[in-house]
């Protein structure tokens, strides 16, 4: 670091005189050429693992997996739209240099909702094998499975209960609500902002305030709805592969997690395009210690959750919560747990407390790829055990179904990284129309 | 101890931060060590020029919250397997999950308080008497609109005359020679 202060310095000292005047505005603020070429290497990765994944269906249990996997690989796009659009919204709302110079590559992660409304299609025709409630949808179908023995009495009376919310036909309606919600707010928001840049009276006080007061009244209210929205979507389709199970924080759980993943998303794509104009100017080391700062706030608040929820279940000591923990702990679990809670939080928590790494860009590039691969390793840990019967083990060797865990996630978020990088290309990296944009082009610290 | 006596250093007064940092700089690069800036509000580069960002205050913080981290828990162990082992909801004596918010609270306390207090040891506060005061345009500028370089005459390159030169250099609007 000694080294990097040395170079800011000589940076400090070689313009010299009069250097401490604004940066100027790079004339073209659209992606590198470089974006198209990392669009080659996605669907190069994309291709390889889909070309896997189906070789996984040779494998015995393969098919099972491919299906599961599926719904985590869903899962992960659907998170990096969702927390994409969530921080969107938040920082409209909270407004700052940080969420202007993200603004961009937000969007373009938003934009990529048609994927994800492709992609819940299959979902919702595999519906019956991942889910008991939709396996069994009738009293008599769920008793009958009873006495057969391939649910337990609890499941049985469960699935009963939570018929109302929990069938094929209100899943589909509510994934039409929380989808279609969040596909008019993305459409809003990314349209607006094309006409903030093309606004006639830009650059004016009263057009900036115009904007803000817009965007604002929009977010404000959206963020509520989204979070309820996303809660109840995440119910149906991830929680209740537990249809015993419940627990009050879990919509919260995943809005954070959406939030890690789309920023780690973020900070990796910015500290990828600053080796280029024109975010090689706009992208400041102060930004870049913002956004360090608010993930290492994510990698604490998601931690937080996640082992509040452990803590109060443990102590509560009440069979049908337990259980769910029990599924996930024992018998071998405990490696991917453990696995999963040194991913998602003492590794970035470690590295984000040195001030060092979050100003260094190839540092920070890591944590976020860690970060990146976190959400993958806890998405595992929350789909695969649903399935465990009391006793069952997880094993690794000869189970070669579980890498589809690997392959059809990878896919999918290529294929979904294809898309989004397609639309980064599309416009201009940086909203000019905002009061922050001569901020970003101020040296930096200077008043 | 009898009192401090002869030259503090060379006071040069600048209009802007930009003429300081690039004083500063300047002066950092011409070998000055024992140098400090003061000005009205933070001015990042200044510390940066100064290379002031490495202090011990995160070092103090981290082992005050690992401190923390330890006597929670071993305050914990303690109390529940050995101290008053009482079992009241037939999980083991050592049921490290219970241990962790104890433990979460004594680490945020201990880092907080060896940060303040370690800052505190650090920085020379609080301090009765500063030298700088003897100069007249310090005490009316420093806290208002004007940006000061201070070269200290206990630095091994330090010259009256040619640092004086060095500082005037810069074009400051004044360099004053400041006793103890």
């Amino acid at each position: 670091m000694a080294l990097e202060h040395e170079h800011n310095g000589a940076e400090l000292a070689h313009g010299g005189h009069g250097h401490h005047g604004p940066n100027v505005l790079p004339s073209v603020l659209t992606a590198p050429e470089v974006v198209k070429t990392w669009r080659v290497r996605a669907a190069i990765v994309a291709v390889v693992f889909a070309l896997l994944s189906l070789a996984l269906l040779a494998v015995p249990g393969g098919a099972t997996h491919l299906v599961r996997a599926y719904l985590a690989g869903y899962m992960m796009c659907f998170n990096l739209v969702g927390g994409a659009l969530a921080f969107l919204m938040v920082q409209y709302v909270s407004g700052g240099k940080w969420g202007l110079v993200l603004r961009r590559p937000l969007e373009a992660m938003t934009r990529t909702i048609p994927l994800v409304l492709l992609l819940t299609i299959p979902l919702l025709l595999l519906m019956k094998q991942l889910y008991l409630w939709a396996a069994y949808t009738t009293k008599a179908a769920t008793l009958d499975a009873y006495h057969q023995g391939l649910i337990t009495n609890e499941q049985h009376l469960d699935i009963d209960f939570r018929h109302v919310m929990l069938n094929p036909g209100a899943a589909i309606f509510q994934a039409c609500v929380v989808l279609g919600f969040m596909t008019l707010l993305i459409t809003l928001l990314n349209r607006w902002s094309v006409l903030r840049d093309k606004d006639e009276t830009a650059g004016t006080v009263g057009s900036f305030d115009k904007w803000r007061v817009r965007f604002e009244n929009v977010s404000g209210p959206s963020i509520v709805l989204y979070v309820i929205l996303m809660t109840d979507f995440v119910i149906v389709f991830v929680k209740s592969l537990d249809i015993i199970w419940a627990s009050s924080v879990y919509g919260l759980q995943f809005l954070v997690a959406q939030g890690y993943g789309a920023l780690a998303v973020g900070i990796l794509s910015l500290i990828l395009l600053s080796r280029y104009e024109p975010m090689k100017t706009l992208f400041r080391t102060t930004e870049q210690h913002d956004l360090g700062k608010l993930a290492f706030a994510f990698t604490m608040l998601n931690i937080y959750l996640t082992f509040a929820e452990f803590l109060i279940i443990w102590s509560g000591n009440i069979p049908d919560e337990l259980t769910y923990y029990a599924h996930r702990i024992q018998g071998g679990w405990w490696t991917i747990c453990t696995l999963d809670v040194i991913c998602h939080w003492v590794i970035p928590f470690c590295l984000l407390l040195s001030r060092d790494i979050k100003r260094s860009k190839h540092k920070l590039i890591w944590v976020a790829v860690v970060m990146i691969c976190a959400r993958f390793i806890d998405l595992f840990w929350l789909i695969e055990p649903s399935w465990n019967k009391d006793g069952d083990t997880l094993h690794l060797i000869g189970n070669f179904g579980l890498l589809a865990y690997i392959t059809v996630p990878v896919t999918l978020v290529a294929i979904w990284a294809v898309y989004y990088l397609t639309e980064l290309g599309k416009r201009p990296l940086l909203n000019v129309n905002d009061p922050h944009t001569e901020e970003l082009l101020e040296p930096e610290h200077a008043h | 101890m009898p009192p401090r006596e002869g030259v503090y250093g060379l006071l040069a007064e600048f209009n802007t931060p930009s003429e300081l940092v690039h004083a500063t700089e300047m002066a950092h690069r011409a070998g000055y060590r024992r140098m400090e800036c003061y000005t009205p509000y933070p001015v990042e580069e200044a510390a940066e020029a100064l290379r002031f960002h490495k202090t011990r205050v995160p070092l103090m913080c981290l082992l005050g919250g690992v401190m923390g981290l330890t006597t929670g828990f071993l305050l914990e162990m303690w109390i529940n397997v050995w101290g008053y082992p009482l079992n009241i909801r037939a999980t083991p004596l050592f049921s490290w999950p219970a241990f962790v918010i104890p433990e979460y609270e004594l680490t945020i306390l201990f880092a907080g308080l060896s940060t303040a207090f370690g800052m505190i040891a650090q920085n020379g506060l609080p301090q009765l008497y500063h030298p700088l005061f003897n100069a007249p345009n310090f005490a009316s500028g420093a806290t208002t609109d004007k940006f000061f370089l201070c070269l200290e005459a206990n630095d091994p390159r330090f010259d009256v005359a040619e640092t004086r030169t060095l500082l005037e250099s810069f074009s400051p609007v004044s360099v004053v020679e400041v006793d103890h």
